[in-house]
């Protein structure tokens, strides 16, 4: 059978948009470090997940926490793609973008990712026990690479930026390889 | 909000999309098919968040696009406009007097088929045992019936 045309879906999902029938919106990215599904919510964007990551399984997540009128729009998310394009480019930081950390439930571990997110930009990097100073808590680092480990917006909350006190380089929910891939995009690293 | 935890709504458009297309060619034609989906997707998506439960979602779509089928059909056919759009259709909501209408001319047997089939959303032995006919027969005698129906709204 012949798949639904693109202008049909994104037909579809500009009058979605218009009428506030979205609960929220999801496209996928092309990115040199895998394909990303970046799913926006009406507050910003909800959910980063990499090429490993069942798309059903994520969508489902942010369907639980926003509701289950989920919307495919590269056209809707243009700004988001084009932020982050750009980024890769190794033109900027893709920092304006509002995001909504509504998946995190903890909130000690909301709060290291809001400072996250808020204060370390690009080309800067912290300690994990840094980070929770920062957060509030000088000795919840493990709460803070907890945090990290389940951040639910990689890249636009950076917790690459986010390495161990004792050295190297430390985990990365999205693989070491990835992690060493962002900080030599964002010249921390060299290549 | 909804109390059920249903799929996201993607989800199902990706998995079933080119199936409801095909159901919009054999209902309205290749000319009108597009246009059906499209507002069977947006009032499907109107719809969501008040099913009551995530069981049969896949006949549910089907049954939006026939009555859309059905409802774009009458709006071309209508000569004055003025009571024009019907009642918004919703899953349990929709305008049946227009799914009546668009079975009129049909013999009592294909429209008793095409009630069960699409009103009470029964699958191919259910009619069967309604009817008292084989489910082959309940097959071919809603799908005589659609393609009764297809001819003359291409007429």
């Amino acid at each position: 059978m012949t798949p639904l045309p693109d202008s049909l879906l994104e037909s579809v999902a500009a009058a979605a948009v218009r009428e506030g029938l979205a609960d929220a919106l999801f496209t996928r990215l092309r990115t040199p470090i895998g394909r990303l599904l970046l799913v926006q919510g009406e507050r910003g964007v909800v959910r980063v997940g990499f090429e490993e990551e069942p798309e059903d399984r994520v969508l489902a997540e942010v369907a639980a926490a926003l509701g289950p009128r989920i919307v495919g729009s590269d056209r809707e998310l243009a700004g988001v793609r084009d932020a982050l394009d750009a980024y890769f480019a190794g033109e900027g930081d893709p920092h304006d973008l509002p995001v909504d950390l509504s998946l995190v439930a903890a909130p000690f571990r909301r709060a290291v990712l809001e400072t996250l997110h808020d204060e370390i930009a690009r080309g800067q990097v912290e300690t994990y026990g840094g980070l929770a100073s920062r957060a509030g808590n000088p000795r919840a680092y493990r709460a803070a690479a907890t945090a990290c480990a389940r951040n639910p917006i990689p890249i636009l909350v950076p917790c690459h930026r986010v390495l161990p006190g004792s050295g190297g380089l430390g985990s990365y929910g999205g693989g070491p390889e990835r992690k060493r891939a962002l900080l030599e995009l964002e010249g921390f690293l060299s290549r | 909000m909804t109390t059920v935890a249903l799929p996201p709504f993607w989800s199902l458009v990706e998995r079933h999309g080119d199936e409801l297309l095909a159901h919009a060619r054999r209902l309205a034609g290749d000319q009108h098919a597009e246009d059906v989906v499209q507002d069977a997707l947006l009032r499907a998506l109107r719809a969501y968040p008040r099913l009551r439960h995530a069981d049969h979602l896949r006949a549910w779509l089907y049954r939006v696009t026939t009555t859309t089928a059905i409802d774009l059909h009458r709006r071309r056919r209508r000569e004055l406009p003025s009571d024009d759009v019907p009642a918004a259709a919703t899953h349990d909501t929709y305008d049946e007097g227009a799914f009546e209408a668009l079975i009129a001319p049909l013999p009592d047997g294909a429209r008793a088929a095409l009630r069960l089939r699409f009103v009470d959303d029964l699958d191919y032995e259910g009619i069967a045992d309604r009817l008292g006919i084989t489910s082959a027969a309940a097959r071919q005698r809603v799908s005589t019936a659609v393609r009764t129906l297809r001819e003359r709204a291409a007429a």
